[in-house]
């Protein structure tokens, strides 16, 4: 088909600025953690502001200012034929909707069923341009059962999933667990995802200010946060979920970057579940910050480097399969000559 | 004259113009004449002449919006679950109420004889008939996302995943034929001589299937989603939104396959949110993302300013059924309607 009705790539022009933004929360957690009991809590507790919720299963919600929206979870796979690309159909048209409302909403929240892969939800914000625009992803809050995890780990690739996906993970019902159960359900966790803030809740009982408005999916916070033992070989798993980051010290060729992560997200990119990155570009003094989940990624200049510090370029995956001296070689060959 | 004041003229003088503080979702104009706007805020704004009347139509948002095919007035969906009919002296009265699922699609086919009312509710299309009596339910694989009669009113034509489905309105068998075609399509039109179904497509394209030999129609480059697409009254073009002027599609002499759209009002970097072909001629009303809003006579390319920008992006359009008067709508809440007809 010839029809391309026109040559100039730009896209639809800005109408809301990032502050208008509305903050879209993700709640996951499998089933029986105790999501619908930390929903509860975040609605009863966030008396004067006005959310919209989007459910699946129309529960016992406190909701007086709320608007709630049941929603069948409709996962697409877009039509380039790959399977990890996929969005929910459900949200593009939900938010399509709400913002005809009139006055703002505080912010959305999406609480996603208990087998639900997360990825599909984050890829929607790199995809519609609607939901893009208008709303940005503030933080993936996943609930986890601090006494099952371990089987759940053992019987599902979903609950490693949601805990890779994660920004904040409420560790619930941690009564029911002993110290040493504890330890050992952190530390899996951190094996699977170093960054998540971590919360340790009984029933839900997680201040509302550690939940909403983290502003979490943005790159900086999280990679200011990296953790060292991030380096560490001793670890390296196969079908587990693991991650890996890199750092080097001269500044990164852009195009060579583009070509090398491009490459390697269309060939693993069902493997990465996310990727991050923080990249000095030659002669540039802001920061460029890089993002996927799966395929899809998304890159811009976020605030400049600090004043003398030195200007080292990050890298994050977390995935499966990850193969880390070829990972490391390639990031490193992303590097200006010398 | 300047420029900006040339773009507002026939606005000014031959328009009705108001502000109405909210998302204008949809524009339309009954049998008789009056228009309506159909608001974020639930109501609906009625304009009869020169005169104004809100109607509290919805308690949430108008989500769509039609001419009440049974007679004088409108019909509207919402998503507070409730398909409502208005009356032209703003009675309101419920048709249905669907629970929590929102009420995000209506089509009206009205001919001497009959009336056709259909809303789509989820993965479900309810057909009414004039006096509001439920019909049939019409149940589909995924949620529906557009919905469109044929010139004729015989069949109904539904946008979801991986397709559409044709239903025969009349049909005491249940089965659609299937048009197939993977991704996710959110928005359809049927062409007047009901031989071609096309859809918008997520992926800033469109699909079409020809129904006389299953030939697939694939149009695609705009740089937007196509949120709007309408046929001209002969069907031989298919004007479409998504990209920086309007994208008009070929359907003469074997369909779009291989030949380039005609462009018409190009605008650098201001996309093309909405158009509505003229109900008489070959002609197209379009709005754009700056406010714009103008008529394309699409044989000579002669553009026809109706609105300059700066009243927010266009969101929607509507003919009057003689084609003598235009209604449009913007996402901030301007309002107007324009009279074509020579006085
Ligand atoms: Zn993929
Ligand atoms: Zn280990």
């Amino acid at each position: 088909m010839s029809g391309v009705p026109r040559a100039s790539e730009t896209a639809m022009p800005d109408t809301a600025a990032k502050t208008d933004q509305i903050p879209v929360t993700v709640l996951t957690g499998y089933l029986g953690a105790g999501k619908t009991t930390l929903l509860n809590r975040i609605l009863t507790e966030q008396h004067g502001r006005k959310y919209a919720v989007v459910i699946n299963e129309f529960g016992e919600l406190g909701v007086d200012n709320d608007l709630v929206v049941d929603s069948d979870e409709e996962v697409f796979e877009m039509n380039n034929g790959c399977i990890c690309c996929t969005v929910r159909g459900d949200l593009i048209r939900i938010v399509g909707g709400l913002m005809k409302r009139p006055g703002r909403f505080d912010g959305i929240i999406i609480e996603t069923t208990g087998l639900a892969n997360p990825a599909p939800v984050a890829q929607t914000f790199f995809v519609d341009e609607t939901v893009r625009t208008r709303t940005r992803l503030d933080a993936i809050v996943t609930v986890v059962d601090a006494k099952n995890l371990p089987a759940r780990l053992a019987d599902s690739h979903e609950a490693a999933d949601q805990i890779a996906f994660a920004d904040v993970i409420v560790l619930n019902k941690t009564d029911l667990a002993s110290a040493e159960e504890l330890a050992e359900v952190e530390r899996r966790v951190r094996e699977i995802n170093p960054f998540a803030t971590i919360h340790r809740a009984t029933r839900g009982d997680v201040p509302v200010t550690a939940l909403l408005d983290q502003g979490a999916f943005d790159l900086e916070r999280v990679l200011a946060h990296t953790p060292d033992f991030l380096d560490d070989d001793a670890h390296e798993h196969n079908e587990d979920v693991a991650s890996m980051s890199f750092e080097v010290t001269r500044p990164i060729d852009p195009e060579r970057f583009n070509a090398w992560i491009g490459a390697l997200l269309a060939a693993e990119g069902q493997n990465l579940l996310r990727t991050k990155g923080i990249l000095a570009y030659p002669g540039e003094d802001r920061r460029f910050a890089f993002q996927a989940v799966h395929m899809m990624a998304d890159g811009d200049f976020v605030g400049p480097w600090k004043e003398g510090a030195p200007r080292h370029s990050r890298i994050v995956f977390i995935g499966r399969n990850l193969n880390r001296p070829q990972l490391r070689r390639g990031f490193e060959s992303c590097q200006v000559k010398e | 004259m300047s420029q900006a004041a040339s773009a507002d003229h026939l606005l000014e003088t031959r328009g009705v113009q108001r502000t109405l503080g909210a998302f204008v979702v949809a524009a339309a104009f009954d049998r008789t004449g009056t228009a309506a706007f159909a608001l974020g805020d639930g109501s609906l704004q009625l304009l009869h002449g020169s005169e104004w009347r809100s109607v509290a139509a919805h308690d949430g948002a108008v989500l769509a919006l039609t001419a009440d095919p049974a007679g004088p007035g409108f019909v509207s969906g919402g998503d507070d679950g409730r398909l409502m009919r208005t009356a032209r002296d703003g009675t309101v009265a419920e048709i249905a109420r669907f629970g929590m699922k929102w009420v995000e699609h209506v089509a009206g086919f009205a001919d001497g004889k009959s009336a056709v009312l259909a809303c789509a509710v989820g993965k479900q299309v309810h057909l009414f008939d004039g006096a509001g009596v439920a019909l049939k339910t019409l149940a589909h694989p995924s949620t529906v996302s557009g919905l469109a009669f044929d010139a004729r009113g015989k069949r109904i034509a539904a946008s979801h995943y991986n397709g559409a489905s044709l239903w025969f309105v009349a049909s005491k068998s249940d089965n659609p034929r299937l048009l197939e075609w993977k991704g996710s399509h959110t928005a359809i039109a049927i062409s007047p001589d009901g031989d071609s179904v096309v859809t918008a497509m997520q992926e800033n394209a469109l699909h079409g299937w020809r129904l006389s030999d299953g030939q697939h129609m694939r149009m695609s480059g705009y740089p937007g989603k196509t949120r709007s697409l309408s046929f001209t009254r002969s069907g031989k073009w298919l004007a479409t939104s998504g990209a920086e002027s309007i994208v008009l599609w070929p359907f003469t002499g074997g369909g779009p396959m291989g030949k380039a759209p005609t462009e018409l009002a190009g605008a650098a970097e201001v996309i093309c949110t909405a158009v509505a072909c003229h109900p008489q001629m070959e002609a197209v009303a379009a709005g754009f993302a700056d406010g714009v809003v103008l008529v394309a006579d699409i044989a000579s390319g002669r553009l026809l300013p109706v609105a300059g920008p700066g009243r927010g992006p266009v969101s929607a359009l509507g003919w009057s059924a003689d084609g003598a008067r235009l209604a449009f709508g913007t996402e901030t809440g301007f309002a107007a309607v324009v009279d074509f007809s020579r006085t």
